[in-house]
């Protein structure tokens, strides 16, 4: 049973249309991300399941029940927001039991339930204190508790770990993630942030422009991204993207001499001459060895960055650049060329023209 | 070295001013105390001193109390009355409908008049032969004959504080709807999310937001009230048979119409310094506001 379907779902202003007929059916249990960058639709299509927002077209059913017109109380559902949104006048234990309080729960089972949800977030010692006392990473502990304490059929999450520092995002992250293996609730969670999308969803729905450009697990999204679009948007740093065309049996790429070998996958659906992008993630690029056989990439190195864990190197590669992450001890000398391989399975190749990925169909 | 001239040049650009307030309301204060202790007229006579007389005067003579009886109940209920509106065209004008840019920038019109405008436009709406109010309550058959709104001791001080609210409600209004728009709106989509109805989320999401905002209007009205003076003048003159004699009203009865400047001088002292006392009530209770928040 789908804990959540959202059907043809289209959003308009005035003659701006930001959601273009969005279609995803989640099962229960499911941690599903919204990613994509501002302005894509993703908060729209979240504030309409929450029913703070009314499409303009299609229907979302919570529960196989259209909630169309239905309040956000009867949506069975919780929200958390990205800047916790905490009632400031009301300490954290108020805070938390706020919406049983507004359905008239019972106090003892009200304190009972807040009780219980403040020793599942380990903040059972700040429950009689406001929020302005609470540091950033409590506060959002709170405005997950309160999610999490009416037990609600589908949690939503407006880029919850926006307003943290870093290490606290990556704690916090970690505490989701914990969170739902544990209670195996259903999640809709929008971000930008495609590190969060990687490490917390069960699926990702990359977001562009009001569609949805790829639906999938996070390996598929990482591994066989469907657009150049999606490539590019996630892995840090993003997929290096070359110029090139097809030439029977390999691919030659612009600007330079060198010329790729064109893996079996690609021969039925790239015929010679036909205008491509090449995209290789850099984590897939390593120095080459001077008898290693198959593609070589030889490239004069520009710049090289020491980030701790690697060694991330921008080479030109005759007008055009790619990006390698090698690891941290490398030698490498700057302004000397350096020919990098990899496997053929790390090659994607995607249309000039459309931007789609030629094993897409 | 440069401190000094810092400050020298501070106390030089400040001179003017000062000379000005020295002139305008520290020598004034001064001999208005020392008026205080005189039975000095307006006119004529500079007076010789007669100590406390004056104060003891005002303040076991009946006039001063029935008079401090008819401002606070004026303030208090205009005030009241300003406070409720104000939040309620507020919470209105916050709303999301046509026109509601016309209709904010039209709220704010009796507030722009003056008041003496103001005072006069609610005369003749009163006026006992040709006022509109009289026409509209006869024709919607809730009067039998016309009244004479403001000549009828029961009915003047009424007429009064409907006459200040309608001016100065909006002041309140537009605080309101500034501190309601401060209210962030995730904080209003989560109370809708918990569930909160339209009376939770203004008492547990939006109060919290008006109180300091519409404490400080509270203050600033509450002291405007308790020195009204221009609107009834315009309006009662005090009348009829003194209903609506303030405080302010006495004070200037005392010291001009009836030429007694050394005792209109004590009275005056007296409303300054509950006015004053009213002011240091309202400080601190915005401090412990501030405090809380």
């Amino acid at each position: 049973m789908s804990a959540l379907e959202i059907r043809n779902i289209h959003k308009r202003y005035g003659q701006v249309e930001t959601l273009k007929g969005i279609d995803i059916a989640l099962e229960s249990g499911e941690f599903l991300v919204l990613l994509g960058s501002s302005g894509c639709g993703k908060s729209t299509l979240l504030n309409i399941i929450a029913g703070l927002a009314e499409p303009s077209g299609g229907d979302v059913l919570i529960g196989e029940r259209s909630v169309l017109g239905a309040h956000p109380k009867d949506r069975d559902i919780a929200m958390v927001f990205q800047s916790y949104a905490l009632y400031p006048n009301m300490n954290v234990a108020r805070n938390i039991g706020f919406g049983l309080e507004m359905r008239k729960s019972p106090a003892a089972e009200r304190e009972k339930a807040v009780r219980e949800t403040a020793r599942l977030l380990q903040i059972e010692n700040l429950l009689d204190r406001k929020p302005s006392q609470l540091s950033g990473g409590q506060r959002q502990r709170v405005a997950i508790g309160r999610a999490l304490v009416r037990n609600p059929r589908v949690f939503l999450f407006d880029e919850p770990l926006s307003n943290l520092d870093a290490k606290l995002r990556m704690e916090m992250r970690t505490e989701l993630k914990r969170l739902h293996q544990m209670l195996k609730t259903t999640v809709v969670y929008v971000t930008h942030d495609q590190i969060e999308a990687m490490t917390l969803a069960t699926r990702i729905a990359v977001m562009r422009d009001g569609r949805i450009e790829q639906l999938g697990t996070p390996e598929e999204i990482y591994d066989r991204p469907a657009t150049l679009y999606v490539a590019g948007f996630v892995g840090s740093p993003p997929m290096n993207i070359l110029d090139a065309e097809t030439t029977g049996n390999g691919l030659k790429l612009y600007g330079c001499d060198d010329i790729l070998p064109l893996p079996p996958r690609f021969e039925s659906v790239a015929p010679a001459g036909r205008r491509v992008k090449v995209g290789i993630r850099p984590e897939a690029l390593r120095l080459a060895a001077t008898d290693t056989p198959g593609a070589r990439l030889t490239a004069r190195v520009e710049v090289v960055e020491l980030t701790g864990p690697e060694l991330v190197t921008t080479a030109a590669l005759g007008g055009q650049r790619i990006t390698a992450c090698l690891p941290p001890r490398t030698a490498l000398t700057t302004g000397s060329a350096h020919a990098f391989t990899f496997d053929e399975t790390a090659l994607h190749l995607f249309d000039a023209e459309s931007g789609r990925s030629l094993l897409s169909g | 070295m440069s401190g000094t001239w810092i400050s020298t040049r501070a106390w030089l650009l400040m001179l003017p001013l000062l000379a000005v307030m020295i002139a305008v309301i520290g020598w004034p204060l001064v001999d208005t105390v020392r008026l205080s202790f005189t039975d000095a007229k307006l006119v004529g006579t500079e007076g010789s001193f007669v100590g406390t007389e004056n104060f003891t005067r005002m303040l076991t003579g009946s006039n001063f109390w029935r008079a401090l009886v008819i401002t606070t109940l004026f303030a208090i209920v205009s005030v009241a009355a300003e406070m409720v509106l104000g939040v309620l065209a507020a919470l209105l004008l916050n709303q999301q409908f046509r026109g509601r840019t016309a209709l904010r920038a039209l709220m704010i019109l009796p507030w722009a008049l003056p008041t003496v405008v103001n005072a006069t436009l609610w005369r003749l709406i009163y006026n006992p032969e040709y006022g509109s109010l009289n026409a509209a309550l006869t024709q919607l058959g809730l009067l039998d004959s016309y009244r004479s709104w403001l000549g009828e001791p029961g009915s003047a001080l009424i007429a009064l504080i409907v006459a200040d609210c309608w001016k100065n409600f909006p002041l309140v209004a537009l605080i309101a709807l500034a501190a309601l728009q401060a209210v962030p709106r995730d904080i209003t989509a989560a109370s809708l999310v918990d569930g909160a109805g339209p009376f939770n989320r203004f008492r547990f999401v939006s109060m919290p937001y008006l109180a300091g905002p519409l404490l400080v209007a509270l203050v600033l009205r509450t002291i405007e009230a308790f020195k009204v003076f221009d609107i009834i003048w315009v309006m009662t003159r005090g009348g009829p048979a003194n209903s609506t004699r303030t405080l302010s009203i006495l004070v200037y009865q005392e010291a001009f119409s009836f030429q007694r400047a050394g005792s209109g001088a004590s009275l005056a002292l007296i409303v300054t310094l509950l006015v004053t006392l009213l002011a240091v009530a309202y400080a601190a209770l915005l401090r412990k506001a501030a405090g809380a928040a």
